[in-house]
């Protein structure tokens, strides 16, 4: 059976996907030794991408826009093609990641190895304690329980092909599931469509298995640096105001703030 | 009472449950492993179990998605104990150095 990581990476005004993408993918190598495949729009012969095991050339497409604390404003989301996964996917085996997740650890291998057809994370948290989640883990007027598509792990069966082509019904039909769960937001996210194709496909008994560990988090509001190799340093600001830090060592992360980690991965 | 005082000490406390609580987190999640087609949780209950099952070779365990999985013990339970206190030890120095560092 063939094992890889699939990282979309469409850059937008703001955010170089690409190089962030690049920079996952030796993590992705050093951690859990498996070949790397990026979907992009990027020119074949751009330098970025040749730490890619693979290049699939795909279009963006567009999920709206969104505002980004981290930036100050409101910048194009191209993260609708993630539905095509299932689609684009060289392998037998695919662990999915947001090119702003941080492989620090072999923890995902607990993943790989497991007998799952697809696997996500049910929860996340705030890495500093400071933001609670608990809004954040479930969507909509119905408190529905969220999945989390940062990291998703497929492996090709009919399960997992009904999840992603349900997914892009959900996407196609967006403005009836937002209706439907009562999502304030209108804008598209994978989570969301993640969360109720998962809800959809096992049989709305909101019983499916799921990445049995917490999604650790850093919120946008708070910085990222990196102290020495799989070290990292997250600042932010308590609930009074006052500067503080906390450290994370060999340990996977989902860096929300995308610019804290462009600037992490130019510094390097 | 000082104030000032009591306060960095809330703030000093603070500080050191969140970090606490990330530790947790990180070896929580690193206690977790896929054998024989289920997914264990290696730790003091997983030991129980498997040290029950201890005169039998092969025993069918729930696993954590609730799938009854055949699993070798012997095998398991090796496993299951290297990487609890594998993971014990890492987290028992990264605990110190927290320890040390407040």
């Amino acid at each position: 059976m063939t094992t890889g990581a699939l990282i979309f990476a469409f850059n937008n005004e703001q955010t170089d996907y690409v190089t962030m993408a690049a920079w996952s993918a030796r993590n992705i190598r050093r951690h859990l030794n498996i070949p790397t495949a990026v979907v992009t729009d990027a020119q074949p012969e751009d330098p970025r991408l040749r730490g890619f095991d693979q290049v699939i050339s795909a279009a963006p497409a567009s999920g709206g826009t969104r505002w980004f604390e981290d930036y100050q404003a409101t910048v194009t989301w191209h993260n609708a093609g993630r539905t095509d996964a299932y689609t684009l996917s060289p392998w037998d085996q695919t662990l999915v990641l947001d090119a702003d997740y941080v492989v620090a650890s072999d923890q995902l291998k607990a993943v790989l190895n497991s007998d799952q057809d697809f696997l996500a994370h049910a929860s996340a948290y705030d890495i500093t304690g400071v933001d609670n989640f608990t809004g954040l883990n479930e969507y909509g007027e119905y408190h529905m329980p969220m999945s989390w598509a940062t990291v998703m792990m497929f492996r090709r069966s009919e399960h997992a092909e009904l999840i992603f082509d349900c997914m892009r019904m959900i996407r196609a039909n967006w403005r009836h599931y937002k209706d439907l769960y009562q999502i304030a937001s209108s804008t598209y996210r994978n989570d969301h469509a993640l969360s109720i194709a998962l809800t959809i496909v096992n049989g709305q008994t909101l019983e499916y298995p799921s990445i049995p560990w917490n999604l650790a988090s850093v919120t946008p509001e708070h910085t990222v640096t990196r102290t020495s190799k799989d070290c990292y340093r997250i600042d932010y600001v308590d609930q009074d105001k006052r500067p503080r830090w906390t450290s994370i060592r060999n340990q996977d992360f989902h860096a929300m703030g995308k610019s804290h980690l462009e600037k992490l991965i130019e510094t390097r | 009472m000082e104030t000032e005082k009591l306060v960095a000490h809330a703030r000093a406390r603070f500080d050191h449950a969140a970090a606490r609580r990330t530790l947790k987190e990180k070896y929580e999640a690193r206690m977790l492993f896929a054998h024989g087609g289920g997914m264990w949780r290696a730790g003091t209950e997983l030991q129980c179990v498997l040290l029950a099952c201890a005169q039998d070779t092969d025993v069918v365990l729930l696993d954590l998605y609730e799938t009854p999985v055949r699993v070798n013990v012997p095998e398991l339970f090796a496993l299951s104990h290297e990487r609890w206190q594998e993971q014990m030890n890492a987290w028992r120095v990264e605990y110190e150095n927290l320890n040390k560092n407040r």
